[in-house]
């Protein structure tokens, strides 16, 4: 449904910018309201270019600059200097400046130091660079400035402002649609993911270096077209006026008042700023401008740093109808200003009831209690489980792993194997490497030496997304949810990217087969951040099943719950490996473990100190000494 | 100019820098805040420098007795303004970022957005060199010096030697543990960021004294601001000084060799090779949530 108002949304964008030249032939009015209007789109392609990368993935970037900035300094240098067509001009650097944001992820995103705020610094500096350049060489301006002609367009498109508005037009248009589409596919939704969680995301199968490039190549190529487009409105261009703070800032401002979630919260953004610079200029006050934005984003930052776009969908009727009511009624009343002071005056009163308290955040109605009385089903019957007989080959042998952090040596050297169907219980003291040799498995460390075979293929040294893909999924200790998405939305991520990747849609709908596996049918449309630790660790579950995974990796997924709670872990624990998935549990909990695991590995001081049946393995003197004696008060049994 | 004045007469200068990267970075590394905003007090102390000397007839140095309080405050109530809301990290970015967007329009309404310095008259000191040895320096860039080596060790003792400084370091290195054991975080961080401002007005006035400022000043430091306090370690107070005569030394012998407009493109390498080479440590990490 909410897909289908998009496009009509989008189709009506489209529709009306259509329409606006062609009234503007009819009716005649103003060149002004072109100006105006064209205006407005540039700072819709350029904030809805920068939020797809800043917005959507939270790699937030002071750069924008730099994008606009190869954009403009391309037309001015292939057009405006040597004559070369411009609307391939426009291309190339819509290219260039693409090029330009690949270069710069394959720089930043190769780093895993490299996150937010660092990357956000980084960021600050490319204009300044890229002005440094500008500025060195006189083959592109040499401190000069260039001198942008009047290009020759088609007859039809006459005069000039019409013509730029159609440009403009196509370059937001463009970058709306872009946006759109990512909003509604995988694209954006790996970075969704990644701006909540990105070595979760990673985990759980998404191609996470891949998905950033594509967004900062999006920003790249949108934000230099748009660059070349408005360089032929400007006539002429210098480094001063092409390299400052405007472009970087207002795309800020504009992404974080409208909504850096939404597809079209830029576009809002963009609306909103670009009235109200309008009505400052004409008013006199250009001096305050930037005292305007910084105070509206200091406050917007403090005081709701979700956007308007979240506001105004909290009570569309009231804040369109506010809107529409103010604008007609004053240009009804035509007692005071001109069309735009008439737009400016309903953006603000819009904003103002959006803003105003009691319309809070609708949380979804909850049901948190009953979970864990076991009506979710038949409890199983561990023995209906087929015991495993090894006759398939082990799914995953590990030989000789070790693992030092600097001269702590976490694993000295453990071999171990999972047969398929099996569950292995890894247990053993804190610090004994249990969870060190589940992030070897998973990829997120790599060994100091040795060797993880998965099915016979080598495993280390695969990024974690790949070896999602090849069959082995976890959880972590402490849920590591991604907290802007639902549950619902969370497990369907992991299908998304999984080992039998599907669409958006549908991936939503086999999302509730696995929650209802875990019991969280009930909360699918709540946020992590609503539903109690227990529940955050079913969702890990959910989330790692629903990559189709051979293996799962259980790290302490009962940690810190009650006796019930730990009884209805334990069930659907159970159900998972009915379902055919071969697990390893670490855990603490012997009661646990003795009631799961077909096999147990203990592990002490980063060795395997025993190994096999559980009710022999643990009256093994020397585990008894290293681990029961530190557990024997433990609770549970 | 030989090479290795240009490298010395660099590190000089690159010495102010490290003084203008030790409060931000005492304030992500302890307070976890990444404050912009001290580009605006830095800007502020500068402008204010001129103001003083030239209309008050004040001596530039002497100014700070009325600029390091007054930023003093203005540092201290921006860091009330983080507790208070309980910025987190990488909002303070932004909110900073919007204040010192704010200060530059200030500064610009208020000073114009020409170029200002001080009259030879007012600022004696500009003229000024000293020659040691074969080299010649300008005053300005021995005082800059001077300064930036005198706060960085009295910040490096109070940080060793004093019970705030200790419950700070705790602080930095875990919050909640810090807390837990009595320390005051939001008295010891508002003294802290109050400091910042002091030093931001400091830095200010040594700008003034040798160069010609104007409202966008600011963005021309970040870069190579930044780049220090991650070379030299984010809280690392000796590092930042280290990093600032590195930085500065390298960006001189580049300036001689291919031009200025190339030492940004330098600074910038070293710092990403600084990433490459040595990520750990250098960044603390925040927790997942």
């Amino acid at each position: 449904m909410r897909h289908d108002r998009g496009w009509i949304a989008l189709a009506a964008i489209g529709v009306g910018l259509f329409l606006v030249p062609v009234l503007w032939e009819v009716t005649d009015f103003a060149v002004f309201y072109l100006v105006f209007l064209s205006g407005i789109l540039f700072w819709v392609a350029q904030a809805t270019s920068w939020n797809i990368l800043s917005g959507y993935s939270g790699y937030f970037s002071f750069g924008q600059g730099a994008f606009y900035g190869v954009g403009v300094y391309t037309m001015a240098v292939l057009f405006g200097r040597h004559g070369w067509n411009w609307l391939l001009v426009i291309l190339i650097g819509g290219v260039l400046a693409m090029l330009l944001g690949l270069g710069i992820g394959a720089l930043a995103f190769r780093l895993s130091s490299l996150k937010g705020e660092i990357f956000a610094l980084l960021t600050l500096a490319f204009p300044f660079i890229l002005a440094g350049i500008v500025r060195l060489f006189d083959a592109i301006d040499g401190g000069q400035g260039v001198v942008v002609p009047v290009p020759s367009f088609p007859e039809l498109l006459a005069p000039f402002q019409k013509f730029y508005f159609v440009l403009s037009s196509a370059v937001a248009l463009l970058a709306l649609t872009v946006a759109y589409l990512m909003h509604r596919t995988r694209y954006g939704w790996a970075l969704f993911a990644i701006r909540d969680d990105e070595a979760a995301a990673e985990g759980l199968g998404v191609p996470t270096f891949f998905h950033k490039m594509i967004a900062i190549g999006a920003n790249g190529l949108i934000g230099g077209l748009s660059g070349a487009v408005v360089a032929l409105n400007l006539g002429f261009v210098s480094v001063e006026g092409t390299f400052n703070l405007t472009v970087p800032l207002f795309v800020i401002v504009m992404s974080v008042l409208g909504s850096r979630n939404h597809w079209a919260g830029p576009l809002l953004g963009a609306v909103y700023i670009h009235t109200l610079q309008n009505q400052l200029a004409s008013g006199g006050f250009e001096g305050w401008s930037l005292i305007v934005l910084g105070v509206i984003l200091v406050l917007l930052m403090l005081l709701a740093p979700e956007g308007l776009m979240a506001r105004f969908t909290r009570r569309p009727a009231l804040a369109g109808g506010v809107f529409v009511s103010v604008l007609v009624g004053l240009g009804l009343l035509r007692v005071w200003g001109d069309p735009v002071s008439w737009l400016a005056a309903a953006l603000g009163a819009t904003a103002v009831v959006a803003f105003l308290p009691g319309g809070s955040a609708r949380v979804p109605g909850l049901v948190t209690a009953g979970m864990m009385t076991g009506d979710e089903g038949d409890p199983l019957d561990v023995t209906s489980i087929p015991p495993s007989d090894g006759s398939d080959g082990p799914l995953l042998v590990a030989t000789d792993v070790a693992k030092n952090f600097g001269g702590v040596k976490a694993l000295r050297g453990v071999s171990m194997s999972v047969v398929k169907g099996e569950l292995v219980g890894l247990v053993g003291p804190n610090g004994s490497g249990k969870t060190t040799l589940v992030n070897i498995v998973s990829g997120a460390f790599s060994p100091t030496s040795g060797a993880i075979l998965l099915n016979g293929t080598e495993i280390v040294g695969s990024r974690p997304h790949r070896i999602a893909h090849l069959g082995i999924a976890r959880t972590y200790q402490i849920p590591r949810p991604f907290s802007s998405l639902t549950v619902r939305d969370n497990v369907a991520v992991a299908i998304m990217f999984g080992r039998e990747p599907r669409r958006l849609g549908a991936s939503r709908q086999a999302a509730g087969e696995y929650l209802d596996l875990v019991g969280l049918g009930r909360l699918a449309d709540a946020l992590p951040g609503q539903v109690n630790l227990h529940e955050r660790q079913l969702l890990e579950m959910a989330r790692a099943i629903a990559t189709k995974p051979g293996l799962l990796l259980l790290d302490e997924a009962m940690a810190g719950l009650n006796p019930v709670e730990i009884d209805n872990a334990v069930e659907v624990v159970q159900r998972i490996r009915a379902s055919g998935v071969s697990i390893v549990l670490v855990e603490h909990l012997l009661r646990v473990v003795n009631q799961l695991a077909t096999r147990i590995v203990v592990l002490d001081q980063g060795i395997v100190l025993a190994e096999g049946d559980p009710g022999l393995v643990m009256k093994d003197p020397a585990v008894v000494k290293a681990y029961l004696g530190r557990q024997a008060d433990a609770p549970g049994d | 100019m030989s090479e290795l004045q240009a490298a010395i007469f660099g590190a000089l200068g690159g010495s102010l820098f490290g003084l203008m990267a030790l409060g931000l970075s005492m304030g992500w590394g302890f307070l976890k805040n990444i404050n912009l905003a001290h580009f605006a007090m830095i800007l502020l102390g500068g402008y204010l420098t001129v103001d003083l000397a030239t209309n008050l007839g004040m001596s530039p140095v002497a100014t700070i007795v009325i600029t390091a309080p007054l930023l003093f405050l203005v540092g201290a109530l921006v860091q009330a303004g983080f507790e208070r809301f309980d910025v987190s990290e990488f909002n303070s970015l932004l909110i900073s970022y919007g204040l010192l967007i704010i200060t530059v329009q200030v500064v610009t309404n208020i000073w114009t957005a020409d170029y200002q310095r001080m009259a030879p008259d007012v600022n004696p000191l500009a003229a000024e060199s000293l020659r040691i040895g074969p080299f010649v320096f300008p005053a300005p860039t021995l005082l800059a010096a001077a300064f930036a080596v005198a706060l960085v060790v009295l910040a490096q003792f109070v940080l060793e030697k004093t019970y705030a400084g200790r419950a700070l370091q705790a602080f930095g290195q875990d919050r909640q543990i810090a807390s837990a054991f009595g320390i005051d975080h939001r008295m010891l961080g508002v003294l802290l960021a109050g400091a910042s401002g002091a030093s931001a007005a400091i830095a200010g006035m040594l700008i003034a004294v040798g160069e010609p400022l104007i409202p966008f000043s600011p963005f021309e430091w970040i870069g190579r601001v930044f780049a220090i306090v991650i070379l030299g370690g984010i809280g690392n107070v000796k590092g930042t000084l280290y990093a600032g005569l590195l930085v500065g030394a390298v960006s001189g012998v580049v300036a001689l060799a291919w031009g200025p407009s190339a030492s940004p493109l330098v600074v910038f390498s070293l710092v990403v090779l600084a990433l490459v080479f040595r990520p750990q440590g250098l960044f603390p990490r925040k927790a997942g949530h």
